[in-house]
């Protein structure tokens, strides 16, 4: 197995999905198509090379060429110049990158940008309705949710499936939701205000 | 001097010479107890807004003026530049040596070179004098060399070689393709291994891994203790923690011909720019640094360091803009940390509670750099005549240590707060009285007030009925520590304030927010001075092209180092401002005054202008211009003051601790933005937290590396951890500054751990010497304790 950039004898994420998104894309077919025998969907191999693909991003199509390995948070950021969502580990340990696919928060950094075909993807700058800001995101400015802002945007991701889909969540279900968000400036007193704010209003 | 060095540069900028002087008379202190004082400035000072200002913005609590920015994500961050932004942009990545010691013995990179979409490839060498207190600069202060012969790695990922291509995963991808050999030597990451005599050096060249303690001494050490009717000796030890900033290190640097930008995430661009002058022998003038928006940096990320010399390095070879960012791996390898102690201390007492004798040796590692000290905060903590503090560094094959968040403070907060409860147990006196007992004695100190208002409020009393003799496997404590940070706010700070025909106005400095809020108290206070609402007022900052100079953001400096500033240029833009305006009123300039927005003359009823029509006067923008003077002494030697109480539930069959409460009593003078003041001190309180009861970098010893670079193992304060935290704002003004205020940043981190460490301690009537209070440590503490 080759040696990552820091010579550990273990498998990178960037190969493991790369390696993995073969078989997700096995799952995602046989999801929509549940009686398809399994060797329909042998067929199933993209790339290596960039493919084209289309992303449906905050009510928008977007077509891209992108190698099959890039992430959806690569694909959002560098390629379409959406970098409300951030990085900081890259691993699904952070929640920075959090968007939501078909209305579930989910990490974009552990999900492949081809697998996120045919979804419904909503980001930070979909939420804001032109200058009108979405009920989360004046609360997090009224009740100083944020200090450096680096966590935010995930932050207000993954509390906005909650609130989607629970708008009277208990203040249980809230820390619950931003449990696999962390910040490092201490903002979370003030996040919980504000998700709280929103959530009895 | 500053722990921050240059951030706190201020404490050393030279007295002016020859500056005509007037007295000031100000109204200071708490105001339930006010002083008047008379001090002498200089003949452009403005009053200090002391307790009979009137004040209509500054002290009010505001958002922050770039929230929307950030909750709609349109903030700018050096992560997110983009070849959208910067056509052409690659993105480099770092060979980084996976042993902890080797020698490289070969390496080639043409396979790498040769990969489709590789733009450059350069490998590194360590310069010749190799200095180990500037273990990072150093790596690129001699330039690239191509073949490294004898290369030597101290520490698991120093660079090796550095890759730029098209995207990220192709400079990965030719990391891969790099073939180097080393050879392994002996290493030695644990602190105590590398004190041994026949440990490996770390250094080459040196004799010992040890460096002796430069003491630092008060008085007579034996006497004190011959004096004292009580001592107390204890073993304590913290462990070295990770900064995990949630934006990593990150540069992006463009040439256009002989002229750099470089795009930082840094905490000042200043220091950055100059660095990169010093590195690259360029003019300063030549060298623009950015910094609009930063993701933390908690004091990992002062100066060039390796991350900016490597993005510019890497972009004049390729030829293209370059982007360098840590991953979060390497960020917990290289990006810093907060070093390790082992702390023995002494203290000895009259029965009375007086304290004689102080004496802590001290000893920690830095990795392969230094200054581990830890016993700064008890020289002025509390008040003792005989000290003898003794700091030793100890160096191992690691990741160098940098600032983080009052640097040395929370780990010397936690021996001497533990040993001062210790010491209150034996004398069977209250911990609360033996900290009254022993308050330094200096001007405008309002800690006995922070002690009683946060003992009210975390309901000290109830402690009688705490402790191990509660009914029930689940014991509950009170504990608390005294916060303390010296001031090392002053000059240099330069600012401008334009006012334009059509009423905007604009408040520049070259300055940065690492998201404490410095955007909004740059506003608060704009807007202030001249009398207009805050929505008037743009800011403009993070641009060293401004040439309007400020320190660096770390050593709780910001908001007073710049905001008296702000005041001046206001005040000098306000007078031109009045200067054309005055003949419509038929009076003088100096007679104007602006308030809410209008100006009319002092005193006399009658027609004013609006804002905007006093403006339209103006033929072109007018701009003031104000710098920082030096503190009034003695006010600005005095230190940043608070007092923390935590109430703590310790299940003594699981181990489990729970922390209920936090109040964190605090003050700094007058206080510019309750908001953000606020949020600072919820920010240090839960990284005081996190020392307390999780965070640990683990090393693993065979092999000398980081066992936990990562966010799910190195454990952080999350939602379920987080307890209810009341902060309580006291504003003894201070007339050191025309704003009457100091800082906030450090201090409300230093004495949460001990606080708790302490409410553990009276839960379970055992001290548990070692941080973090992790459960195997509580159980073994009552098994020890059950045994004696």
């Amino acid at each position: 197995m080759p040696k990552n950039k820091n010579g550990k004898q273990k498998m990178s994420r960037r190969k493991f999905l790369k390696t993995a998104s073969g078989a997700v894309a096995v799952g995602l077919l046989a999801k929509h198509a549940p009686r398809a025998k399994a060797s329909a969907t042998k067929s199933q191999s993209l790339g290596p090379g960039q493919v084209e693909i289309k992303l449906n991003v905050n009510g928008k199509d977007r077509v891209l060429k992108v190698e099959p390995r890039v992430t959806l948070v690569e694909a959002l950021r560098e390629r379409l110049g959406l970098t409300g969502t951030k990085r900081t580990c890259d691993h699904g340990e952070c929640g920075a990158c959090t968007v939501l696919l078909d209305g579930r928060a989910v990490c974009s950094c552990m999900t492949l940008a081809v697998n996120a075909q045919g979804k419904k993807i909503i980001t930070i700058e979909g939420l804001a309705q032109g200058k009108l800001l979405a009920r989360l995101q004046k609360a997090f400015v009224q009740h100083g949710a944020m200090q450096c802002g680096f966590c935010t945007s995930g932050m207000i991701m993954s509390l906005q499936a909650l609130l989607d889909q629970h708008p009277k969540a208990t203040s249980a279900q809230i820390r619950t939701a931003i449990a696999g968000n962390y910040c490092r400036c201490g903002a979370l007193p003030n996040i919980l205000k504000a998700a709280n704010a929103v959530a009895r209003a | 001097m500053s722990p921050y060095g240059r951030a706190g540069r201020g404490a050393q900028a030279p007295p002016p010479q020859d500056v005509k002087k007037k007295k000031l008379k100000a109204k200071v202190g708490l105001a339930q107890k006010p002083q008047m004082v008379e001090i002498e400035v200089p003949e452009i000072e403005l009053p200090v807004w002391d307790l009979d200002a009137k004040l209509k913005i500054v002290g009010k609590a505001a958002p922050r003026i770039e929230g929307s920015e950030k909750v709609t994500g349109q903030a700018k961050y050096t992560l997110d530049y983009t070849p959208l932004d910067l056509p052409g942009l690659l993105y480099a990545e770092v060979l980084r040596s996976p042993y902890a010691h080797a020698r490289v013995t070969s390496i080639d990179a043409s396979r790498a070179a040769a990969l489709d979409g590789v733009k450059a490839v350069m490998l590194i060498a360590k310069g010749a004098g190799f200095d180990a207190s500037n273990a990072l600069l150093d790596v690129v202060a001699e330039g690239p060399v191509l073949h490294p012969a004898d290369r030597e790695v101290i520490a698991e990922g120093e660079e090796v070689a550095v890759v730029a291509a098209v995207s990220e995963a192709i400079a990965e991808d030719a990391l891969e393709l790099i073939d180097v050999k080393y050879e392994r030597l002996s290493h030695v990451v644990d602190y105590e291994d590398a004190r041994k005599p026949n440990a490996p050096l770390v250094h080459p060249g040196t004799s010992s891994n040890v460096i002796p303690a430069d003491p630092s001494t008060a008085g007579d050490i034996a006497k004190g203790f011959a004096e004292a009717d009580v001592t107390i000796e204890r073993n304590l030890r913290v462990p070295v923690l990770l900064h995990n900033c949630a934006e990593p290190h990150a540069a992006v640097a463009r040439w256009e011909g002989p002229k750099l930008t470089v795009w930082a995430s840094t905490q000042g661009i200043n220091d950055f720019r100059d660095d990169l002058a010093k590195a690259f022998k360029m003019d300063k003038a030549d060298i623009r640094v950015i910094t609009q928006h930063m993701g933390g940096g908690f004091g990992s990320k002062f100066g060039m360091q390796n991350y900016g010399a490597l993005a510019a390095l890497m972009a004049r070879q390729a030829k293209a803009p370059v982007k360098l960012a840590y991953d979060r791996h390497e960020e917990n390898q290289v990006g810093g940390n907060r070093p390790n102690a082992t702390m023995w201390i002494k203290i000895g007492a009259k029965k009375d509670g007086t304290l004689t004798a102080l004496q802590c040796r001290a000893y920690g590692t830095a990795g392969v750099g230094r200054d581990a000290a830890v016993t700064n905060v008890m020289g002025i903590v509390y008040k003792c005549p005989n000290r003898k503090l003794e700091d030793s560094d100890v160096y191992t094959n690691a990741g160098t240590g940098l600032p983080m968040r009052a640097p040395g403070f929370p780990q010397g907060s936690f021996a001497i707060e533990s040993a001062m409860d210790d010491l209150a147990d034996e004398l069977k006196m209250d911990p609360l009285e033996l900290r009254r007992k022993n308050m330094v004695d200096l001007p405008l100190l309002a800690l006995d007030e922070m002690y009683t208002i946060g003992a009210e409020k975390i309901g000290w009393s109830r402690r009688a009925g705490m402790g191990p003799k509660m009914d029930s496997p689940i014991k509950r404590g009170i504990g608390m520590g005294t916060a303390v940070w010296p001031n090392y706010s002053g000059p240099p700070a330069v600012s401008r304030v334009t006012i334009a025909p059509d009423g905007s106005v604009e408040s520049a400095m070259a300055v940065q927010d690492l998201g404490t809020g410095t955007w909004s108290i740059m506003a608060m206070v704009t807007a202030e001075e001249l009398g207009i609402p805050l929505e008037a007022v743009k800011v403009t900052l993070g641009d060293t092209r401004l040439e309007l100079n400020a320190p660096a953001s770390g050593g709780s400096v910001t908001a007073l180092s710049i905001t008296p500033a702000i005041r001046l240029a206001a005040a000098d833009a306000r007078r031109k401002l009045f200067d054309k305006v005055a003949p419509a009123f038929q009076a003088k300039p100096e007679d104007l005054v602006c308030e809410d927005g209008k100006i009319s003359v002092r005193g006399r009823p009658g027609p004013a202008l609006t804002w905007k029509e006093a403006t339209a006067k103006l033929s072109a923008p007018v701009s003031g211009h104000g710098e920082r003077l030096p503190n009034v002494e003695p006010y600005g030697g005095l230190p940043l003051w608070g007092a923390q109480f935590a109430e703590v539930e310790v299940d003594t069959e699981t181990g489990l601790v729970r922390v209920v409460k936090v109040v964190a009593v605090h003050e700094a003078g007058r206080v510019i933005n309750p908001a953000t003041f606020e949020a600072q001190i919820h920010g240090g309180v839960m990284m005081g937290l996190g020392l307390a009861l999780l965070e640990k970098r683990f090393m693993d010893k065979p092999e000398g590396r980081v066992i936990n670079p990562n966010l799910e193992d190195y454990k952080m304060i999350g939602p379920e951890e987080l307890p209810e935290i009341e902060t309580v704002i006291v504003e003894p003004i201070t007339p050191m500054n025309n704003v009457g205020g100091k800082g906030i940043g450090e201090p409300c981190t230093v004495p949460t751990a001990a606080a708790v460490a302490n409410a553990v301690a009276h839960a379970l009537g055992v001290r548990v010497a070692e941080l973090p209070l992790t459960p195997d440590r509580i159980l073994d503490a009552l098994a020890a304790k059950k045994e004696a």
